[in-house]
């Protein structure tokens, strides 16, 4: 081979390397910065949903409104799976967002995110990938304000993650929506107003493992578990179709039944 | 001193116990290679309906399968190519077995004949032919547990029999956790005595999942009679590119245009028809 050729399949994948790291890069940028919103003034939602137009009291669960689609076409027994988002945060519109740390509220929404994974996988696997039958699940905690200065005591080891000020999810509520992963059409919807966080803060980064913030996982983990209550209620079958599914279900090996 | 040597001598013990461990084959046992479908539909003895089943359908390039045959426990071999020239056929198999998941990894295939397992051996149980006395209330109690279980859709299907008292769960379903609740709701039927989950759960890659939806929607607009609200008397199950279509249809021509219907759907690599035709109550 000529040296030429040399340079010139040398140049190619020099070239190559610089387009795969440009391509990364684009796509390095276009990820989204976690954004942190304020409920407007004296709104009785946050904002989070498109429309909050179909929302009804939902029987057995004190404190929740919500909505199933009924559509025969769209409605959550038409899916067999599910995308989880990131969880979203929308502080109390007089908290003063300069108190937010990054960390924390990262380890908060993370640990809700894997709290709802947890409780709604084993009615819809989690998927990676959008698609058809699959349901976007999006999730937000709303209310979340700033308590006081965190004890030197309960700082993190590492000081420059520690929190300066406390988290309080006092007047914490969730607003959870399953929305078509292809089409964003809104199939469910739940605002769970049940008061679970009150008395919880979170004053360290490392919520998952530190006892302190025990309250708030566990406000967490009731809230997963609540939204988990709603699916199975919105799956329960009516009694027209329990009785059509009970008459349809005919096992194929009865004939090894033989009945004497 | 001492004790650095105690610790070299029993980490060279534990090691060389490790590598034997790694090493060892797992177990042998008398087994009838079947296909996938045959396997989870056509439970009980290995009969001359049965082996033409495994043939036909292995021809239309349904997967292989193993059937232990002293439990009936269906078992999903690592390597395909050892066991599907076999289909149809008796062989002992040795390899390590993981139940929880009904896999086996195969280390080694050794044709036989029927004959060749002595009489008396619980692997004759599916060889020789057996009459069951089965309490017809007993089935009725598991069949409408397994009807009435939440969470699933057409892409479901689960079935079972009953020998006696020991109870054979199969079929397929898209969501793991349906393999543990029909086996936790069969085991609270008072009178079961065992159980032998076959279940197999279906992996919800993209590919699959573009295929169930393109076939619900074909049956959807030419049979929507048989879909209401939360299910369908049509069930489409879909494995690595196959459409397999249960349930049961009202007449031979609705059984023939769910086939045309799903031989249209992009992508899918093979059809196979398995839906029942109602018999109609003056027959």
């Amino acid at each position: 081979m000529s040296k030429k050729v040399k340079f010139n399949l040398n140049s190619m994948r020099a070239g190559m390397t610089v387009a795969l790291l440009l391509v990364t890069m684009a796509g390095c940028s276009r990820e989204q910065k976690p954004t942190v919103k304020k409920i407007p003034a004296n709104a009785e939602f946050s904002g989070f949903f498109k429309s909050y137009a179909n929302l009804k009291p939902v029987a057995g669960m004190e404190g929740a409104v919500g909505y199933a689609a009924t559509n025969a076409q769209k409605n959550l027994h038409k899916y067999i799976a599910c995308v989880i988002d990131p969880v979203e945060v929308y502080l109390a519109s007089d908290a003063d967002e300069a108190k937010l740390n990054e960390t924390a509220r990262a380890a908060a929404t993370e640990y809700f995110r894997a709290a709802l994974v947890k409780s709604v996988s084993s009615a819809y696997p989690v998927v990676d990938q959008a698609g058809p039958l699959v349901l976007r699940l999006r999730a937000a905690v709303v209310g979340v304000d700033f308590g006081g200065e965190v004890a030197a005591a309960d700082k993190d080891a590492d000081q420059k993650k520690g929190l300066a000020y406390s988290v309080n999810i006092g007047k914490v509520r969730v607003e959870m929506e399953l929305l078509d992963s292809e089409t964003g059409e809104q199939i469910a919807a739940l605002v769970d107003k049940e008061n679970l966080g009150n008395g919880a803060e979170i004053g360290s980064t490392q919520l998952a493992r530190n006892v302190k913030w025990a309250a708030a996982r566990a406000a967490f983990d009731g809230w997963a578990l609540r939204v988990r209550d709603f699916l199975n209620a919105s799956n329960e079958l009516s009694p027209e179709d329990a009785d059509k599914a009970d008459k349809s279900y005919q096992p194929y090996s009865s004939a090894t039944v033989a009945a004497k | 001193m001492k004790s650095a040597l105690l610790t070299a001598v029993i980490l060279l013990v534990s090691s060389s116990g490790l590598c034997a461990a790694a090493d060892r084959p797992g177990e042998t046992f008398h087994a009838y290679v079947d296909t996938d479908i045959c396997s989870r539909l056509m439970l009980g003895p290995i009969n001359e309906a049965r082996v033409g089943c495994s043939l036909s359908t292995a021809k239309d390039g349904d997967e292989p399968v193993l059937i232990r045959l002293q439990n009936n426990m269906v078992l999903t071999v690592n390597k395909r190519k050892m066991v599907e020239k076999l289909v149809g056929q008796f062989m002992q198999a040795t390899g390590q077995v993981k139940v929880s998941d009904g896999t086996m990894k195969l280390s080694e295939v050794s044709p036989e004949q029927a004959k060749d397992i002595p009489a008396g051996d619980p692997a004759r149980k599916l060889i020789d032919p057996q009459t069951y006395r089965t309490d017809a209330k007993l089935y009725e109690k598991i069949r409408h547990e397994l009807a009435m279980m939440p969470y699933t859709s057409e892409f479901d299907f689960i079935s079972f029999s009953l020998m006696g008292t020991d109870v054979i769960l199969t079929g397929w379903t898209v969501r793991s956790t349906n393999r543990s609740e029909a086996q936790s709701r069969v085991k609270d039927v008072e009178g079961v005595t065992s159980i032998v989950n076959n279940i197999d759960v279906l992996p919800l890659g993209h590919f699959d999942m573009q295929i169930r939806a393109g076939a619900r929607a074909q049956l959807a607009q030419s049979l929507s009679r048989y879909f209401w609200g939360s299910g369908s008397d049509i069930k489409i199950v879909v494995k690595n590119g196959d459409i397999i279509l249960l349930g049961t249809v009202a007449t031979k021509e609705d059984s023939d245009l769910a086939f045309i219907r799903c031989n249209s759907v992009p992508g899918a690599f093979h059809v196979f028809n398995l839906l029942r035709v109602r018999k109609s109550s003056g027959s």
